[in-house]
């Protein structure tokens, strides 16, 4: 091989290459600029998990454990009570209620069973999805983490409407 | 019943039955399920549920296997679509007025309802009405009943009425409008909850484990009761190292028992976990000072320190050891081992109310067991009051009467509620049951005995007749009145009595459960019993070690006997009477935390099982003895293992040879402790010393009238069940609560002049 066939096929290579780069920079961008601008999640998006209440405020939960029974990697403990008030003064919806809720973010796959197993819908998966702490022990969230009257949604995401095309987005344009 | 046998075809296959077999046990026994919710062995039929419908060939309709009785040529369909259809059609029926709140009810997970709903429910609920709404309330401090859950099986009125004899709850209303209910919407009875325990629904629910958490996740540990001599086989639901609930449902467990508890063993258990519990060894260091925790090292060489001071300074036969009625054998074995081989003293004992020794010196017949009991043709009973103080035998002798047929002897200064069952009650003066033994063992004194018991000589007589004419099983039972004079002779009667068609057996009532191992071990053999090991402290007893805690039977008259010792080792669970005047407390575990085996009043040597790890710093009664060993410069080599102890126990103890844990591993097939037969012995020296105190007998002494209530002995709080709430609420009166919609827990305040006053301390001490 003589140098000069290796400089024209070199250079061959640079122009077909940066001829891709340069098509590139007049089309649309779709690079998120996360944290500046919020990230599009799917409705069924499974983040940090949310327990519900009815509209009164009461929470659906009633500490039937099934969750911590479905949950593959054992991350939910729960320790029931007896709320033995009237039906308005009840912290859950009926007269008995998880006194202690915690998830360990350490240990959950975030696979949903919890939810699927609930049988009041009282837990889901929310959005919230930037868990990363500086300290492991801050992985372990409680009810108040994970009430959705009391857990802080992150700016950070938006939920795609039901009928957005959100895959397109980061396909060929 | 006849053993003639007669062939029945289930299925197109024939089988060989016994002649008045129940078909459903047939058909279950030879493997074609049958379900049924309403049906339970050795109760009345009911016949309610109809749901373990079958096809009897010739007969017109559909039948209820659990009414038949097999009859000979009897052809049987169990599997066809027609009863396919009749049992869903009957589940759907189960469920037209059954809540659907499975997440919030105890009972989710280990549910009759649900597990038949499994097999033959359908997918959809097609009745549409509304159901009848009824809140959950409270039926006393330990019950809670939702009406809506009820099938109306009738299980628990049954239970109520032929196991206990208390009818507290019952059926009311009729056809839609059935309810279970009880008298005044309050459960005045002994409390036991069988019916929580046989409801296949989640209608009666236990009112201490209430939403506490859910039977998947418990970890069930087979082991034997810790309250009764009864040594009832019972499953200890755990969950992350507190226990949470003890039943007996034959799901977990299958002992000499059944389904039965009573109150003790069914809800006493939060003693476990108690934050009383102690914590670390703990030493006084100067006498008169405080307790101060110290490090296991540190306590074990102070002990070891302080004992080898007192055996150089008064010698060996001035340390006592002190074992306990409530400990496992392989502690009162350890603590036997410790006063033979490590201290070399004589002075041993275990803190028992009464001794059993002179009965078992003389026993002319074997021990009965419970089952036993049940299928006897004649019972006496001297003393005692097993109802309150060993249900089991109690439900059994019931049991035996009504369903079996047996004749019941009740000898007893007070109308006990026994009597009501016994065919012959023979109500005696206060303290003269001794009388009674003697008229029993030797007609010569029935005037004599007639006249000290207050009743007429023909009583004795005909009670004498009954015994002997019987033909089957006869047990006696006693109780701790007799003195050890009246318990030799009694031990000997079968040797006068019995012929080919009778068999006697004994029965005794100690209070504790391991008071026969206690013996059996030989602790029990000492030169001192327990109130006369108090009596020579500050003399020539100057230190003592201390399992468990002496009763307040012991310590009554002689309350600062304890103070004056030098040394004083304790074990415990908790701070006690004993505990006060401690120089070493080594907290012990608890008979959920430890491995071992006790031995009941049947002579069952049965396991119990660690459910949980030992509390805080708490260790094993044996271990703890093995390690005082240790620092005393002699090796147990227990191999920190208690099947090895139990072999060396095994080895050593005549009635227990070639026992072994792996035998005992089954509680379906207990093993029974093989007591010497004594040989027909003479008892004139007996019986004139029984004459003597018999004639120094008051003749004019008041006759106890009235029969105690129910619950008077098992109701009140002692030091393990008197760190349960609800004891003390019972022991109270078990008042109602203005509201029983809510806990009573929560309304009636049990510092409110409800605690324990010293009257109202248990017999038992527990």
């Amino acid at each position: 091989m003589s140098i000069i066939s290796d400089i024209i096929d070199s250079t061959k290579a640079i122009i077909k290459g940066m001829s891709i780069t340069l098509a590139q920079i007049p089309k649309e961008k779709w690079t998120v600029q996360y944290p500046d601008d919020p990230v599009t999640l799917q409705p069924r998006y499974r983040g940090q998990h949310l327990l519900h209440v009815d509209e009164l405020g009461r929470e659906k939960c009633v500490a039937c454990f099934l969750c911590a029974a479905a949950c593959p990697s054992d991350c939910i403990y729960i320790i029931a009570d007896d709320d033995p008030r009237p039906e308005e003064e009840r912290i859950g919806v009926d007269e008995r209620y998880a006194k202690i809720y915690n998830i360990d973010y350490g240990r959950c796959i975030f696979c949903g069973y919890c939810v699927e197993a609930c049988p009041k819908d009282a837990i889901t998966h929310g959005y919230n999805f930037e868990l990363s702490v500086y300290t492991r022990a801050d992985l372990l969230k409680t009810k108040d983490d994970l009430l959705i009257t009391k857990q802080k949604q992150s700016p950070n995401y938006r939920v795609a409407f039901s009928d957005e095309d959100v895959d397109s987005e980061y396909k060929e344009i | 019943m006849s053993s003639e046998s007669i062939k029945v075809t289930i299925n197109g296959s024939d089988y060989q039955v016994e002649k008045g077999a129940r078909l459903i046990d047939v058909c279950r026994s030879n493997g074609h399920a049958v379900p049924s919710f309403c049906y339970y062995s050795d109760l009345a039929l009911q016949a309610s549920c109809r749901t373990c419908l079958v096809r009897i060939e010739k007969m017109p309709k559909l039948q209820t296997s659990c009414t038949i009785t097999c009859t000979d040529g009897m052809i049987v369909t169990t599997e066809s679509d027609e009863i396919e259809k009749a049992r869903r059609g009957m589940v759907e029926f189960l469920l037209a007025n059954h809540p659907l709140d499975c997440p919030v009810c105890d009972r989710g997970g280990e549910c009759e309802l649900q597990e038949m709903v499994f097999d033959w429910g359908g997918l959809e609920e097609r009745f549409r009405e509304r159901k009848n709404y009824a809140p959950e309330k409270y039926l006393s401090p330990v019950v809670a009943n939702d009406p809506q859950r009820c099938i109306l099986c009738k299980r628990c009125t049954r239970v109520c009425d032929e196991w206990m004899g208390e009818d507290a709850i019952e059926a009311g209303g009729r056809g839609v409008n059935t309810v279970i209910g009880t008298y005044g919407g309050w459960l005045n009875c002994s409390q036991c909850g069988n019916c929580i325990e046989v409801c296949p629904t989640g209608t009666l629910l236990d009112g201490t484990y209430r939403h506490q958490a859910r039977p998947w996740e418990l970890e069930q540990t087979i082991t034997t009761c810790t309250f009764c001599s009864d040594g009832c086989q019972m499953s200890l639901g755990s969950r992350g190292g507190e226990v949470m609930r003890a039943v007996a449902r034959d799901r977990y467990v299958n002992g000499i028992n059944g389904e039965f508890l009573c109150i003790k063993g069914r809800f006493a258990h939060p003693f476990v976990n108690h934050e009383e519990r102690l914590r670390t060894p703990m030493i006084r260091y100067r006498k008169g000072g405080k307790l101060i925790p110290a490090t296991w090292d540190q306590a074990l060489e102070f002990a070891a320190n302080k004992l080898r001071e007192t055996a150089d300074a008064h010698g060996a036969e001035a340390i006592g050891v002190v074992g306990s009625p409530r400990i496992t054998n392989e502690a009162n074995y350890a603590l036997l081992k410790f006063a033979n081989e490590v201290v070399g003293t004589s002075n041993y004992t275990a803190t028992d109310r009464f001794s059993l020794a002179p009965f078992f010196e003389s026993l002319g017949a074997g021990l009965a067991t419970h089952r036993d009991i049940r299928f006897a043709k004649t019972i006496v009973l001297v003393g005692g009051e097993p109802e309150e103080l060993q249900p089991l035998t109690g439900k059994q002798i019931r049991q035996a009467v009504r369903n079996g047929g047996a004749k019941l002897i009740v000898i007893n200064s007070r109308a006990i509620r026994l009597q009501q069952q016994a065919a012959q009650f023979i109500h005696i003066r206060p303290g003269a049951e001794d009388a009674a033994v003697l008229a029993l063992a030797d007609e010569r004194f029935d005037e004599l005995a007639a006249k000290k018991l207050g009743v007429d000589a023909s009583e004795l007589s005909t009670a004498r007749g009954t015994v002997l004419d019987t033909e089957g099983n006869c047990i006696i039972m006693f109780g701790g009145e007799l003195s050890p004079a009246a318990q030799s002779l009694l031990a000997q009667i079968p040797h006068a009595a019995s012929t080919d068609k009778r068999r006697f057996l004994f029965h005794p009532l100690p209070l504790y459960n391991n008071s026969v191992g206690a013996h059996d071990i030989g602790l029990m053999g000492g030169a001192h019993t327990a109130s006369s090991l108090l009596g020579a402290a500050g003399a020539e007893i100057r230190a003592l070690y201390v399992a468990g805690s002496f009763l307040p039977d012991h310590l009554r008259g002689q309350e600062e006997a304890l103070s004056k010792l030098d040394l004083l080792i304790v074990q415990e669970l908790f701070e006690t009477e004993t505990t006060r005047y401690a120089d070493v407390v080594l907290p012990a575990a608890s008979f959920a935390e430890t491995d071992g085996t006790f031995t009941n009043n049947d002579g069952l040597v049965q396991r119990v099982r660690a459910s949980i790890p030992p509390a805080h710093q708490s260790k094993p009664d044996w271990m703890i003895t093995a390690a005082l060993a240790q620092t005393l410069g002699m090796d147990f080599n227990f191999q920190m293992s208690a099947s090895t102890v139990f072999r060396e126990l095994a080895e050593r103890t005549t009635a227990y040879n070639g026992m072994r844990y792996p035998l005992l591993k089954d509680e379906t097939k207990p093993v029974q402790a093989k007591h010497a037969i004594a040989p027909r012995r003479d008892l004139a020296d007996e019986i004139e010393a029984l004459r003597l105190s018999i004639e120094s007998l008051d003749e004019t002494a008041e006759k106890i009238m009235g029969t105690p209530p129910v619950g008077h002995e098992l109701f009140k709080p002692g030091e393990l069940t008197g760190k349960v709430p609800q004891f003390h609420l019972l022991a109270a009166g078990n008042p109602k609560p203005p509201d029983v919609l809510i806990s009573p827990l929560y309304q009636i305040t049990i510092d409110a002049g409800l605690r324990r006053t010293d009257e109202a301390v248990a017999v038992a001490g527990d």
